[in-house]
């Protein structure tokens, strides 16, 4: 029996066929991690190192600081390192897109492009949970401290603080939409990501509204001091929440906004 | 939509884009034009015509300035997701498919990209790597393929797609003959069997006369000829004569035919000069003779000339740059 191969209308666009959606850039993402293995790992690496570097030199030249910080900064390094991914993965994956010419393919699928961007973005944040944990471990195992980690507690916060990074990977990969070679602002983003993490939301609580510094925050008291999720300020959660939504919504308005004006230009794939 | 739409209507399509020192190109120029389903339509045109704009404005990837366009019924700009439900295509100058991923993965993220994923879609991809002679290469990693194999890749991956429609920009580009006049059989192959709608533009006069049932000739961004391949070089086809006369012509003579009749190819043979003379409609050849008539000329022979798809095109090219360069 010869296969089928009508030209038949595909699924409609429902939560089945987001499924399928899901299934093609998870997929792939995955065959192209285990293919280029070394990188990956070299990645990590490159990150564990660059955190060595923080603890050690933190300790040479103010060791009682560190000591009295440890959590707060191992806390906020697997933040930062997860928020990075997470915001960056998105630009990064458009760039490369663009360069190897399947950009408009991505465009031209009847899921819409921005749900494809935002399946990407899923399975970024995803990958960067991943990256984030086993930075995790290896700094526990590196600087003997034990943290707590109550998944219940750790992974919604985790979630809520990351959407406000992907968020400004939405502007972010807007822009790069646009304006094409901005890997400069990725690295100024980086930067603001640290000061973001590290921000004293509790001495000027306006810098709560800040991406990633109220999550950071709380997952320092869960994570830190051991409370859960239901013990921590019912006020500051429902923030992190209404922060979240607003950073997707507001980065998916400009990502749109910004494709739009690249289709206009008639550069969509260029780069 | 319905079955008595057109698989593609664009009205009035035009795009302009305004240029760094502010000045405005037209890209393209108020297209209109209509694809019935099951048909092969072939885009041709010089370098910078418009015709990859035009493709781009039709699919959406490109804002048009104004115009319409409906694919199966279902209005692009409004609605491109729903459009894209029945589109596929390969652009030309992008690579268009995964060169990390190997060509089987690359098939699967495509065909799973239009919402297929399922063991006989596994198999139809099989098919299609059959059909284009390289099921040999299925798990092999696109970058370690040969120019032509990519190719082949990326149409199969637009086939997997399964769409109604296709668009096709270049296929063959950059293929050696043996390669592009194989790609071109097994492309009227997939056509046929599948009974798709397919827009290809290609600078490859043979394949479009090979695949394409009509012709759609652009020049500085406007339909300049839409025509069935035949009817298109039926077009020229009595309108171009070599002519064999015996004796000399004098330089005077050689002016006059050249300006009233395009005569060109001049050769001289043993006593006998041969050229061509194009023109404008049958009745011209009467008035030809009566010029070399009055020279003292005899014509030994009249050949008409039957000219290529190639012949033709280029003809509708040198018309339309005459006839905005205008009178001399």
């Amino acid at each position: 029996m010869s296969p089928d191969r009508s030209t038949t209308a595909p699924a409609r666009s429902t939560a089945l066929g987001t499924g399928t959606l899901l299934k093609a850039i998870g997929t792939k993402t995955y065959v192209l991690r285990k293919r280029y293995l070394f990188n990956t790992v070299t990645q990590i690496a490159i990150i564990y190192v660059l955190f060595l570097m923080v603890w050690f030199g933190g300790k040479a030249v103010a060791p009682t600081a560190i000591a009295d910080n440890l959590a707060g900064i191992t806390v906020g390094f697997f933040v930062w390192v997860m928020a990075v991914r997470a915001y960056r993965a998105l630009s990064q994956d458009l760039i490369n897109e663009a360069q190897w010419g399947t950009l408009e393919q991505l465009y031209l699928t009847p899921f819409g492009f921005g749900r494809v961007l935002a399946v990407k973005t899923v399975v970024n944040v995803a990958e960067s949970f991943l990256w984030g944990a086993t930075i995790l471990a290896l700094l526990l195992v590196t600087t003997s401290q034990s943290l707590y980690v109550d998944v219940v507690s750790v992974v919604p916060l985790v979630a809520l603080s990351l959407a406000s990074a992907a968020g400004v990977g939405f502007v972010l990969g807007g822009l790069t939409l646009l304006y094409k070679r901005i890997e400069n602002v990725f690295t100024l983003v980086q930067f603001l990501f640290v000061a973001f993490i590290a921000a004293p939301v509790e001495q000027y609580p306006l810098l709560k509204l800040l991406p990633l510094s109220l999550g950071t925050d709380l997952l320092g008291s869960v994570m830190g001091d051991g409370l859960r999720l239901w013990e921590l300020p019912a006020l500051d959660l429902g923030l992190l929440v209404v922060k979240a939504t607003l950073y997707l919504v507001v980065g998916y308005v400009v990502l749109q906004r910004c494709q739009y004006r690249a289709r206009v230009r008639g550069a969509l794939g260029h780069y | 939509m319905t079955d008595s739409d057109p698989a593609i209507a664009v009205e009035n399509l035009t795009k302009t884009y305004t240029e760094r020192d502010g000045e405005t190109v037209t890209a393209v120029d108020d297209v209109s034009l209509e694809v019935e389903r099951g048909t092969v339509v072939g885009v041709l045109g010089p370098n910078g015509a418009g015709k990859t704009t035009a493709i781009k404005s039709i699919l959406g990837l490109v804002v048009p300035s104004s115009g319409t366009v409906r694919v199966d019924g279902v209005d692009v700009s409004e609605n491109p997701a729903e459009a894209y439900r029945s589109v596929g295509a390969v652009l030309e100058g992008a690579r268009n498919v995964y060169w990390r991923l190997t060509v089987r993965e690359n098939l699967e993220f495509f065909s799973r990209l239009h919402g297929h994923d399922s063991p006989a879609d596994d198999r139809a991809h099989e098919e299609y790597v059959r059909t284009l002679n390289f099921e040999d290469k299925l798990d092999e990693l696109v970058n370690d393929l040969s120019r032509g194999m990519k190719q082949k890749t990326a149409l199969a991956c637009t086939f997997a797609r399964r769409t109604p429609i296709l668009f096709l920009d270049e296929p063959t580009l950059g293929l050696d003959v043996e390669t592009s006049r194989d790609l071109r059989r097994q492309l009227r192959e997939l056509v046929e069997t599948e009974d798709r709608t397919v827009v290809l533009s290609s600078h490859d006069m043979d394949t479009v006369q090979q695949l394409c049932d009509r012709v759609v000739v652009m020049n500085e961004g406007e339909i300049v000829a839409d025509e069935s391949v035949e009817d298109l070089i039926d077009l020229f086809r009595t309108q171009s004569y070599r002519l064999t006369v015996a004796g000399e012509l004098s330089d005077s003579t050689r002016e006059l035919l050249a300006e009233r009749f395009q005569a060109s190819d001049w050769e001289r043979l043993d006593g006998e000069v041969e050229f061509e003379v194009l023109l404008e409609h049958g009745d011209q050849l009467y008035d030809c003779m009566d010029v070399l008539r009055d020279a003292g000329v005899t014509p030994a022979s009249v050949r008409a000339l039957d000219p290529d798809l190639e012949e033709a095109f280029v003809r509708i090219i040198e018309r339309e740059r005459a006839a905005m360069e205008g009178p001399a």
